[in-house]
């Protein structure tokens, strides 16, 4: 629990709290039944059939007084809103990227970027893919590569920086394909389906080099960087002395331009926004923007909403917001750790990823063991989690088959500011009791199965 | 009523400052953005008529409703009332939750249309219009012949000619009609009002062709006060109900919440067709979010399903349409070529007939916009042949049927005294118009040029 720089000190909030929102306490009868009509998918619960929401960390923020109090200077003119112009200054001064082009949510500019930089039969590469940006990049005509160090695929493995490329997989494809069949690197920070695991600035201007030898750019998927800085500041060597906010700044400058999901690390409900270098770029998504999203200067968002974002911008980069933000978080890995209950190690940025395989020996893949433990969890407790494995990997576009992820996670994600300590001891508690009875966990078959993005709204039903 | 004045049915809760500024600063200003209000900052503007959308003044009570917003990623409790307002207005099982209008028309659309199909509508506006020539398919406006006849009083301008799209359905046949799109109130077209008599002929029509019918409800409780005072047999509903037997009529609604929603951001994609529902959900998660936020922050969902309520309060509709009306027959009594009848959320004026020495080509109506800002630091649009216009293969500008020029009232923002300020300035650009010179565009996008497009003023 010592995260700080001295000794036995603990990760303390450096906020009080202003305002409450009551959260109903549910009992084993309504929360059988909740799961039953869910179709053993948790996100199909209700938010109101939840005790502790660990579904996600994105949009699920407190935000601040001084975030709620700019709110309220939202200036909501079409055209120009003073909310823009703060906005694109944030931008500017935190991530240092030249051009700024707001977005509804992440998923909002990765759709852009895909569409400005992708042609059919390109390929990203990329440390690790995700959900929607592999979508994007797939509806765009490329496809994603793989080039992950093999240590993020395995979930016991204590690498410090399990998010860094391995640019031996990087070479090996440029060699294959040529370099003008990659737009760009896809590189994220931190790496959400690894568990949340940081990049090194090491590896990251190793891949920098070697882009710019190929002349390919790095787009940077940056809704957890500061946490990922805060990894670096901690970990690698020459950075214990640099604070978040230059470290953030390092980061970005070794990138062309960024796709951001404010809804992560700057601390909002809602709002994203497309980063840029290049001018050429920056019209080309101005004018694509509008089709898709809104007029370049609200990108769909209130003008309130760029103020928050703003603000949030500036609120995560401190080093003592993502020291307590990343100790809770480590709290409750250490807890279940202390369990014996089998996380992926290290503990990541924003969340504690459940290993289903080794929770759940008895089970096959195809049983969907992680959908079946999140299942389970809520069962006990209420507390909503998210599976991470083989139905959020989805099917291989050409073969038709499941995609079969090294990784069958949970994810026990944390709201940045929202939960207690003792919320806290609540969900270890509960995940210890469904680890005491883990062998009559039978597995799920499912029942209904989307064509994209099938996590969402797949049906199960208990073998 | 028997007084003349109208009075607002709320008072103040919280104000919000505005920047005066002096003429030569506007030419300034105006100058840098290069002739294109749409690139000005807001704080350069002193009354902005740019849209009403977006831009309302909220209420406390939704306010005090986004305070108890849950920004619960799936499932949320804000969805919930949401999805609740939606369904009890359009009757429709199946609602999307979309970040605004036009990603709703982009899912519906992108996913009805594509090459060699047709879309007809009683105007399209431009973000539709955008959607549907980026899906390859065609867009066909077919407004009643009375729409261009401005000394016609006939109150359902916005009517879409069944004869004529009847005959298109005939000649293109019926398995090329991606929908027939009826905008109320028809925006493009002078913001004038759709009856329920067309809106039931349309959907007779589209029911025997088999053909998807959406009503774009945007402004669908200032259209129903219109029909409440138009159609006979409409004058003993309420607003509410007759918003709702209009949305019974249709296979699809969509809404930008901006608009008669009453709040800054939100829309929504209605359908009463599973499989049209499945797809377009598809698309939804693609693009815009979970299907139970789409896009829309749990406070933002709050706030649309408490204005959907508010607007369709008598009281409201009567003082917002009274008070746009007030704006027009000033104008119009100074002179000044409006379109009449007024509409309900804006003043459209014929920006060729006030400048008659600009040629079109010359876009007078971006010459008003321009005016209006340098007078009076007011803030407008031009509807017209920047926003429609297109070019032949000899690159000659092919014009937009109107050149019109937007004056569009944000809801519960400006006083009457705002209002009289640009009568005022009115007063002034009728006196200066034969000064004002046409414009040339520089510089421009391949898809709704007008937001971005950069112009020069032409020296003669």
């Amino acid at each position: 629990m010592n995260t700080s720089n001295k000794k036995n000190r603990s990760w303390a909030e450096p906020y009080k709290i202003k305002m409450v929102e009551l959260v109903h306490m549910t009992n084993e009868a309504e929360r059988k039944k909740a799961l039953v009509d869910a179709g053993y998918n948790t996100f199909l619960l209700k938010s109101k059939q939840v005790y502790i929401d660990l579904l996600t960390d994105s949009g699920t923020s407190a935000m601040s007084d001084r975030q709620w109090a700019g709110m309220m200077l939202g200036d909501e003119s079409y055209a120009g809103s003073e909310n823009f112009y703060n906005l694109e200054k944030a931008v500017k001064k935190y991530y240092g990227y030249k051009y700024v082009i707001p977005a509804h949510q992440g998923r909002g500019a990765e759709n852009i970027i895909s569409q400005i930089l992708i042609k059919p039969g390109d390929i990203i590469p990329g440390n690790m893919y995700f959900t929607t940006t592999r979508l994007h990049q797939e509806l765009a005509g490329g496809k994603f590569v793989d080039i992950v160090i093999d240590e993020a695929h395995e979930s016991f493995n204590e690498h410090p920086f399990k998010g860094n490329v391995d640019l031996i997989k990087l070479e090996r494809l440029i060699r294959e394909h040529g370099s003008k069949k990659i737009p760009y690197v896809c590189i994220a920070t931190s790496v959400n389906m690894a568990g949340g695991q940081p990049i090194s600035i090491k590896n990251l201007k190793e891949v920098r080099e070697f882009t710019k030898k190929h002349k390919i750019r790095i787009i940077h998927d940056m809704t957890r960087v500061a946490e990922n800085a805060y990894f670096i500041q901690q970990r690698e060597k020459g950075y214990k002395s640099r604070s978040v906010k230059e470290i953030i700044l390092e980061i970005c400058s070794l990138t062309d331009g960024a796709t951001m999901s404010a809804k992560k690390d700057a601390l909002v409900n809602i709002g994203g926004f497309l980063a840029v270098n290049e001018k050429k770029i920056y019209e080309e998504a101005s004018n694509l923007v509008v089709v898709y999203e809104g007029l370049h200067t609200y990108g769909g968002l209130a003008g309130r909403d760029m103020e928050a974002m703003a603000m949030g911008i500036a609120e995560s980069v401190d080093d003592d917001h993502v020291r307590a933000r990343v100790g809770q978080v480590q709290y409750l890995g250490k807890l279940l750790t202390a369990m014996k209950i089998p996380i992926v190690l290290p503990i990541g940025g924003h969340g504690i990823f459940i290993d289903a395989r080794k929770f759940l020996p008895h089970l096959k893949q195809t049983q969907f063991p992680a959908q079946a433990l999140a299942a389970e969890i809520y069962l006990d407790s209420g507390v909503r989690s998210m599976e991470r494995g083989i139905v959020s990997a989805g099917r291989n576009v050409e073969t038709g088959d499941h995609y079969y992820p090294a990784l069958e996670l949970v994810r026990l994600t944390i709201p940045r500011r929202v939960y207690t300590q003792a919320h806290m001891d609540v969900v270890a508690e509960s995940v210890y009791e469904v680890f005491k009875n883990r062998k009559k966990i039978t597995g799920l078959k499912m029942t209904y199965e989307p064509k994209y993005l099938r996590f969402f709204q797949a049906r199960f039903e208990p073998l | 009523m028997h007084f003349k004045t109208i009075i607002e049915p709320f008072r103040i809760k919280s104000i919000e400052p505005i920047q005066f500024s002096t003429r030569s600063q506007r030419e300034e200003y105006l100058r840098r953005a290069h002739f294109n209000p749409f690139l000005l900052n807001s704080d350069q503007v002193l009354i902005d008529f740019l849209t009403d959308s977006g831009t309302s003044a909220m209420s406390s009570q939704q306010w005090a409703a986004m305070m108890q917003a849950d920004e619960s990623y799936a499932g949320a409790g804000s969805w919930t009332r949401f999805e609740n307002a939606v369904r009890d207005l359009t009757s429709m099982p199946y609602i999307l939750p979309t970040h605004q209008g036009r990603a709703a028309e982009r899912i519906l659309y992108n996913h009805l249309g594509g090459a060699g199909k047709y879309f007809f509508s009683n105007t399209h506006f431009d973000t539709t219009r955008a959607n549907i020539e980026f899906s390859g398919a065609k867009a066909v406006d077919l407004p009643i012949e009375e729409a261009r006849n401005f000394s016609s009083d006939f109150p359902f301008k916005g009517n879409l000619d069944v004869d004529k799209l009847g005959e298109w359905i005939e000649n293109v046949g019926a398995e090329n009609v991606a929908a027939v799109i009826l905008t109320v109130t028809n925006n493009s077209g002078g913001g004038q009002p759709v009856s329920m008599a067309n809106a039931i002929a349309v959907s007779r029509l589209c029911k025997s062709k088999n053909i998807v019918f959406v009503l774009d409800a945007c402004r669908i409780a200032e259209n129903a006060f219109f029909i409440h005072q138009n159609e006979n047999e409409y004058k003993g509903h309420t607003f509410y109900l007759i918003a709702q037997e209009m949305c019974a009529l249709a296979d699809a609604c969509i809404m930008s919440a901006k608009k008669d929603a009453l709040v800054n951001m939100g829309g929504f994609l209605a359908l009463r067709n599973k499989s049209l529902a499945d797809a377009c959900t598809q698309l939804l998660i693609i693009t815009e979010g979970y299907t139970t936020y789409g896009g829309l922050s749990g406070r933002d969902m709050e706030a649309v399903a408490v204005g959907l309520k508010e607007v369709f309060d008598a009281d409201y509709l009567k003082y917002r349409i009274r008070s746009t009306t007030y704006l027009g027959n000033a104008l119009k009594e100074m002179g000044v070529p409006v379109i009449f009848p007024i509409g309900g959320h804006a003043v459209y004026i014929e920006s060729d007939k006030l400048y008659e020495h600009i040629p079109v080509s010359e876009y007078p109506g971006q010459a008003l916009v321009c005016s209006l800002y340098r007078t009076g630091g007011i803030r407008s649009v031009e509807v017209g042949s920047v926003m429609f216009g297109k070019y032949d293969e000899k690159g000659a500008l092919i014009p937009a049927e109107m050149e019109l020029v937007r004056l569009a009232i944000p809801r519960r923002v400006y006083t009457q005294s705002h209002i009289d300020y640009v009568v005022e300035v009115f007063e002034e650009i009728v006196k200066t118009k034969k000064q004002v010179k046409g414009l040339r565009i520089i510089q421009e996008p391949a898809f709704l040029r007008h937001f971005t497009a950069h112009f020069e003023e032409l020296s003669q």
